[in-house]
């Protein structure tokens, strides 16, 4: 009898694990569940716009449904009740949802204004429908994090907008960015240079900034090759210079405090390792320090706490788990990949154990109200195609009831 | 003529576009494709002409697929002499200083070794408007081409 698996989150992790299960069983149905009703997750909201390199993995997802027989079902809540159903439906259920909350500081004065949380932006920047409207920056912006999201961040608020032709960035952001009062830019990592997350392309990447002027506060030195590349990175970024933006880098500060003027941000206190503190006035503080599950529909912690087999993403019987939302916000698209690639081998080899029962399967979700197909995934990417400017790949909908609504123009039969 | 593709991707847009090669291939040849992880120096084979698709990773690196062929060939002295291969890269101009750093390292492994390069390295860029598709069928099919000249040559 023919096996079904449902997995939650149709981003880089599920799309891996489908592939990965379908490469080796091509027979399985797969379904990719998502509260969007556009697949596809970080890949479409996460990756920067101007890396849109980056985003050509989408082209292997696509095949999961153009020929490898996987279905989408979008602008699906899965909360816990229907979580209950799908695990009867389907023989396998796997929460792949990421992590979508920011996470906090936790100092004094988080909550003054011009304090800006890296989801939040880059939800409102790359047209998310769930994002809030694009903040009011000022022009000192002090960078909290030293992840690839920071760079990303860093390098949208520097570049001049000759600089985003080619990529997906809509126009609302494009507006905003071209009008940004931003001066300076301080970007802050808590560890020393050597130690910071970013990956050294991505700081590489910056020394061809044309509107910049950047300065690297005491990077250090290392003697392992990791920490070494990151420190030559930066040390490449000198070539960077007579631009009217400026950019600091600085390492090893711990923020402790962020003080206001009135309502708003003026200055945030750090503390250093040899236990000194000092302040840089800012009148915007942006974090981009990870992510956390947030609302937590699906009670991530407690699935986590109560799970058989957490590392290897054993939730329960039939039920699994795999990228962020198993491992937390850590790890690139290929590492995503891999690990999907383990669970898929050990969710086959759970199928082979036991004897296959009844069930539904993706006849339950097919028939929900308001789902989004594939068919309609594939109206709305052609829309968004040809609505782009001449300079732009994409103009991307923000709506959700627009996305609706041009995935339902045509009839059709359900799979 | 056989013909093995082998891939070192991280992604697995290299894989997919071996799979792809292969499918265009197969009418006209014997064609198996391999992950270079899976893939022992040993097996080479001078009755088989090798079309290599490599991507790149991090700052001009293989890709993790193709690391432990680049640590096994590098520990090894096996003579590839007689040994026909053409390389097909993928990279991402965004990062143009190491922009497929990943397939020129494999070239120089295969070389170094003795193998016989055939036709230039084609690289395709992620960020450019071409899919990599068109450029890599095209590539294959003069490459084959080529190899059977040079092979029946040899033979």
């Amino acid at each position: 009898m023919n096996r079904s698996v449902a997995i939650i989150g149709a981003g880089p992790s599920g799309c891996y694990l489908a592939q990965a299960l379908l490469k080796a069983e091509p027979e399985l149905a797969v379904d990719l569940v998502d509260r969007l009703p556009v697949p596809y997750g970080l890949v479409r909201y996460g990756v920067a716009p101007d890396h849109q390199g980056t985003k050509a993995v989408i082209r292997q997802f696509e095949r999961l449904f153009e020929r490898q027989g996987a279905h989408f079902y979008g602008n699906v809540a899965v909360d816990r009740l229907l979580l209950d159903k799908l695990r009867q439906a389907y023989d396998a259920v796997v929460l792949a949802a990421g992590l979508s909350s920011d996470r906090r500081l936790g100092i004094p004065g988080e909550d003054l204004d011009g304090v800006i949380r890296a989801g939040e932006l880059t939800r409102a920047l790359y047209d998310h429908p769930d994002a809030a409207r694009l903040p009011k920056l000022g022009r000192h912006v002090v960078l909290m994090g030293n992840g690839n999201v920071a760079i990303d961040l860093l390098r949208l608020l520097a570049k001049t907008p000759e600089e985003l032709a080619g990529s997906d960035l809509g126009p609302e952001a494009t507006d905003w960015l071209a009008r940004s009062p931003v001066e300076e830019i301080t970007i802050v990592g808590r560890s020393p240079a050597a130690k910071a997350r970013f990956d050294a392309v991505m700081v590489k990447e910056l020394a061809r900034l044309s509107g910049v002027t950047i300065s690297v506060v005491d990077p250090g030195t290392s003697d392992e090759p990791e920490g070494a590349k990151k420190i030559e990175a930066l040390a490449s970024l000198t070539a960077a210079q007579g631009g009217p933006k400026r950019i600091i880098f600085r390492f090893g500060l711990t923020p402790v405090a962020l003080e206001g003027d009135g309502s708003r941000v003026a200055a945030v206190r750090f503390r250093d390792n040899a236990g000194m503190e000092s302040a840089l006035a800012c009148d915007t503080f942006l974090t981009a320090i990870g992510f956390e599950a947030g609302s937590d529909v699906l009670q991530r912690d407690h699935l986590l706490g109560e799970a058989s087999d957490p590392e290897a993403g054993i939730l329960a019987e039939g039920l699994y788990t795999a990228g962020w939302f198993r491992r937390g916000p850590r790890g690139t698209i290929p590492e995503n990949r891999t690990d999907a690639q383990v669970l898929a081998a050990r969710i086959l080899a759970d199928f082979d154990r036991a004897p296959a029962g009844r069930k539904a399967g993706r006849a339950f979700l097919a028939s929900r109200p308001a789902i989004v197909t594939y068919t309609g995934w594939q109206r709305i990417d052609a829309a968004e195609r040809a609505a782009a400017d001449p300079d732009r790949c994409r103009r991307k909908i923000a709506s959700r009831a627009e996305m609706l609504q041009l995935a339902a123009r045509i009839e059709e039969p359900l799979a | 003529m056989n013909i093995t593709i082998l891939y070192g991707t991280e992604t697995g847009n290299a894989e997919m576009l071996a799979e792809d090669i292969a499918g265009e291939l197969e009418a006209e040849h014997a064609v198996s494709v391999a992950n270079l992880s899976d893939f022992d120096p040993v097996g080479f084979d001078q009755g088989c002409f090798y079309l290599m698709v490599c991507s790149t990773y991090g700052d001009g690196e293989l890709p993790g697929s193709a690391q432990p062929f680049a640590k096994a060939m590098e520990a090894s002295d096996a003579k590839l002499a007689g040994i026909h291969f053409a390389v097909f890269g993928l990279g991402d101009s965004e990062y143009d200083e190491t922009f497929n750093g990943g397939s020129k390292r494999l070239a120089e492994l295969m070389l170094a070794h003795g193998a016989v390069q055939v036709g230039e390295r084609v690289i395709h860029d992620a960020s450019g408007s071409d899919l990599a598709e068109d450029l890599a069928f095209p590539w294959a099919a003069e490459m084959v081409a080529l190899a059977s000249e040079r092979i029946g040559e040899v033979a």
